[in-house]
Order: C-alpha cells, then structure tokens, then sequence
C-alpha cells in the first residue's frame, strides 16, 4: 500500500514507539480490508478505550505517560467512547442494585482513570457514552473525514451528518489523525443500491426502531435508499440506526429529503436501477417486533430505558410520564455522563427518584449486567433487547424480553404487567 | 471426494485446513459471542452453543456491533475464517484474531459448505479448497 514519507518515518519508529504502534495497527488493517492509503482525517474520533491498546499493537501505559508529558495532542477532536467490559456506571451505581457494582473501590478501579487522565492531557473528551454525538457540541460537517467507534453512532456520521467514516474508531486513528481509506470514505460506496419501501407510515418511535431492524436484516452491508418514514426526530433516527445495525451492517443510508446526501429518490441511486426493492408490509413490521419481543410475559420485573443513552428530550419525555408516580418494580434510565448534571438541573432526576426509579449513566445492562434473579425486563429498543439475552438468556433459563414503545415501559414500570404490543 | 475452489479475497493470511463449521447466516458479536467458551450465544441461532475452537468458521457476513471483535479473542478462537462478504467489523476482527481469513468469496459459502466438510484456507492467496464426501 501507498504511504505518505512521513507516515514511513513513523513505522520505521523514528517518531517513538507509540506512533510506530499506532502505524503498525492502521496498516495492518488497512491491509486486511484491502484498502491501498491512508486517509488524512479533518473531522473528529471516537475510540473504546482499550486498557494497553489492541494486542500486538499495544504499548506500555509508560509510554503513554511520556508521551502525554511530551506535550502530544490527538490530531482530531476525539471523544473516549467507554471502559471496557464489565463497563461501570458514572453515575447512579450506588443505588443500582448489583452488589459488586456498588462497592466504589470497584467502580473507581474499573473507570480507567489512570488512562483517561492521560488522553484528557493529550486533548480527548472523556465522554464515556455509545452516543457521543449527542452530547459532544462539536460536530463534523458534510464531507468531513472521521474515525468512530460504535455501530449505532456510524450510520449518524455517514448518514445523518453526511460525515465519512467507517467503523475503526480507535487510539490509533484518532491520535495519529489517519484511517484506511476505503468503504465510507470513497463517494461512489455511499451510493444507495437498494430501495425500502414501507406499506405503511413510519411515524412512531417503535416503528422507526422496528423498521430500521427489518431493513438491517435485509439490506445486510449494503446502503439502502429509505422510503416511508414520517417525521424524522433525532430520537427516532437514534433508534432507527442502532436497530439497522443490530439487524444489519449498514453504516450508511439515504432518506431523500431528510438525510443531506440525496433529495430524492433517483439522486440516492445515481440515477440507476436498485439491484433490489423491498417492500415491508404490515406483516413483515410484525414480524420483525416479534423476533425483538423475545418469549414476552405478563409479569414484568424490571425495566430499562436508555439504549442508546437517552438524549435530554428523551429524559424529559420520561420525567413527565413518570412526575407524581411510583414505579412497582425496578427501573434504570440510562444516559451519557455529560447530561447527569443537566438532569439535575432540569429537576428531572428529582422526578425519577422520587418516584422510585434509578438514572445511571455511561454503560447498559449488556455491558455492565443486571440485578440478581431478573427474568422479565421490558426496554424500548431492539438494539438492547438483541443483545441482552445474549448475555442472560440461556434455553434452559431464558430472559423474557417485553419490547414495547417509551410508554408501554413506564406502565410496565408503574404497574409490574406488560401491556405493551406491535400496533 | 469432489474439490471445489472458491476465490476471494485475502483478508489475512495465512494456510490451514480443518473441519467447517458453518452458519447459514450472519454472525453477530458482542453478548452474542462467548469468546471464553468459544461458542455463539445469540438466540435462535442455528450454532448456539457449539464450539468453534480450531474450526473453519463460515459465515455470510458480520453484523451488529463493534463488539464482533468478540470473534477474533481469547483461547478458543476458530482456526480460520470464511465469509462472503467482508466489512469494517470482519476486519478488525481479523486484525486481532491474525488467523487466515478469506473474504468476499465469488459465491457465497455457505451455499457450497456443510458443518464437517474438510476446508483448505489459504489465507495468503485468497481462495479455499472445499472437499465434499462422495
């Protein structure tokens, strides 16, 4: 592959071993995915910390230390995506209800502070949330070249930013500035070649989160160019991204007239025939809810909203269903660590505890567990439903999964029974 | 015995060959892969729960999270990877596994390989041997 003098200079080591490192993964990968050049990045980065960096490219935590003394700084304005697995709450763990979660020398430990306080030296926001993009106040523009980690928040880039990014988020590209040029990065790739059409409006929230789901499963890698929605919100196109890549692999799609890439429907196929159309009618919409609704039941023991984090619309949203009430069983809402403060301030999250429920930042129940003896929870997203049983679901013992809108949930919340459905 | 070859792409290199284990599907990573059992742990998943440490592991395509790198971790990772379609989660997957991985295959395998068929991966040039029983 082709390499710029100065980026042979920095594989050669002659620029320190961190650089050398970090040289050494995106070759590595830009090799693997065939991509002959790196892209230089003028947008912004968002890597999942990774305590040491990724096996053979990793360093010394000494070497990030000299480094961070040396006065070096991320090339792109970077947010740290999260700690690893088990990935600890900012806020809210010592009312959470796991033992080990509320013990603070345990999450003190886990938040990697001693990494952190580094890449916070060499300029990174440590945000610590799956959606970054919401809370960060910094955005690429159309056409801007980025690096991001998540694969909810890649289709927001491509798709709803007009960014350019693949999903490689990491300490390597966001320090050194440089990413594989292939995939998203090249324009003729971010051309839709499928068509989805919907038989019927796309309006609520579910529905934007069940349709994204069903096209994920269908469109697979390719970029759909999408029909039929109503009334797109940021919540809704949140929702709808994490559900395309939880079905699917779609870092990129087109809603002619909404996403800024493609006014209309010929324009986001380049003037040319789909190689194919999918219609998703009443029951294939069913359908899809129903793989998300996992074995539902009438009891439901716990619930959880906040998948991705919950922006502060969404937080306000809850607060009122939930002013003046008390919730019967648990209930967590989740969100990114930079709003905790502003929840506050709002008097949202004197709404949610004085009705009994929990606001948590920085993780989900996937990555950081849930309270003893849970069988039911319901939650309003597909992307967490998917994933959570993956870790407590087993054949002989699975987790019931009631999957329902923001409302079916706090009824769940306030009540214990599940009401929720596919309407 | 009948051999078919199949072309791709390299996506790391790499030679062996072993016994096939094949999702007719996509994989997908995170919760939905046990890198310490070495075993898929998505729901209704055809390969839940069976093991694919030393297998040539074949499947259509990655899907889901960032967390696919689940795949390409820990002892009992598989002995090579097959798929028809490559992306930037196949990839990094790839990267950290360093096992051979063959990619964007002219056909999809999973239409050609059956869970025990006997595969040749040659990671370094980009192509598998399918040997089919008699």
């Amino acid at each position: 592959m082709y390499l710029t003098d100065e980026e042979k200079r920095m594989l050669q080591g002659e620029e320190g071993v961190v650089r050398q490192k970090c040289m050494e993964q995106l070759v590595d990968l830009a090799e693997i995915a065939g991509a002959e050049r790196l892209v230089d990045l003028d947008g912004t980065g968002d890597f999942t910390h990774v305590a040491g960096g990724r096996g053979k490219f990793g360093f010394p935590l000494e070497a990030l230390r000299d480094l961070a003394e040396s006065g070096a700084k991320f090339k792109i304005p970077t947010c740290s995506n999260k700690v690893p697995i088990p990935q600890v709450p900012f806020h809210g763990w010592e009312k959470c209800g796991i033992p080990q979660h509320e013990d603070p020398a345990y999450n003190e430990k886990l938040r990697g502070e001693e990494y952190m306080s580094l890449y916070r030296k060499m300029g990174v926001f440590t945000s610590h949330s799956c959606a970054n993009y919401l809370t960060s106040t910094f955005w690429p523009t159309v056409g801007q070249h980025c690096s991001w980690t998540e694969s909810s928040a890649v289709p927001y880039c491509n798709a709803v930013l007009g960014g350019r990014v693949n999903l490689d988020g990491s300490f390597a590209s966001c320090f050194l500035g440089k990413a594989p040029y292939y995939g998203m990065h090249i324009t003729e790739n971010r051309r839709a070649t499928v068509l989805i059409k919907a038989g019927r409006p796309i309006q609520s929230e579910l529905e934007w989160d069940v349709y994204g789901f069903a096209i994920g499963e269908l469109a697979e890698l390719a970029v759909p160019a999408v029909t039929g929605t109503v009334s797109a919100s940021t919540s809704k196109l949140v929702k709808f991204n994490a559900a395309l890549n939880t079905g699917g692999s779609v870092p990129m799609y087109h809603i002619p007239g909404v996403t800024p890439e493609a006014p209309t429907v010929e324009f986001a196929l380049s003037g040319k025939q789909p190689r194919k159309t999918f219609v998703l009618g009443e029951t294939e919409l069913r359908q899809a809810y129903e793989k998300i609704n996992y074995l539902p039941a009438d009891e439901v023991d716990f619930v959880f909203l906040g998948c991705p984090h919950y922006n502060i619309v969404d937080l306000w949203r809850v607060s009122q269903l939930l002013e003046g009430k008390k919730v019967k069983v648990r209930m967590w809402i989740m969100t990114s660590p930079w709003l905790y403060d502003l929840a506050k301030s709002q008097g949202f999250l004197k709404i949610f505890e004085d009705a009994g429920a929990t606001l948590l930042t920085g993780t989900c129940p996937a990555a950081m567990g849930m309270p003893e003896g849970i069988r039911t929870v319901a939650m309003d997203s597909a992307k967490q439903s998917y994933y959570i049983t993956g870790r407590f679901s087993t054949p002989e013992k699975p987790l019931h999964v009631c999957y329902g809108s923001k409302e079916d949930c706090v009824q769940a919340a306030l009540t214990g029974k599940w009401r929720g459905d596919w309407r | 015995m009948k051999e078919i070859r199949i072309n791709g792409r390299k996506e790391f290199g790499g030679q062996i060959t072993g016994e096939a284990l094949v999702s007719p599907g996509p994989l997908e990573g995170f919760t939905n892969c046990s890198p310490a059992g070495g075993f898929v742990t998505e729901r209704n998943h055809p390969l839940y729960g069976i093991p694919y440490k030393g297998k040539i592991l074949v499947y259509t395509y990655a899907r889901g999270s960032g967390g696919f790198t689940a795949y390409g971790q820990g002892a009992n990772i598989a002995g090579a990877f097959v798929h028809h379609k490559s992306n930037a989660l196949s990839a990094t997957c790839a990267s950290l596994a360093r096992v051979p991985s063959v990619s964007d295959t002219e056909i999809d395998p999973t239409t050609v390989i059956e869970t025990g068929d006997t595969v040749f991966v040659n990671g370094d040039e980009g192509y598998i041997v399918v040997y089919k029983k008699d």
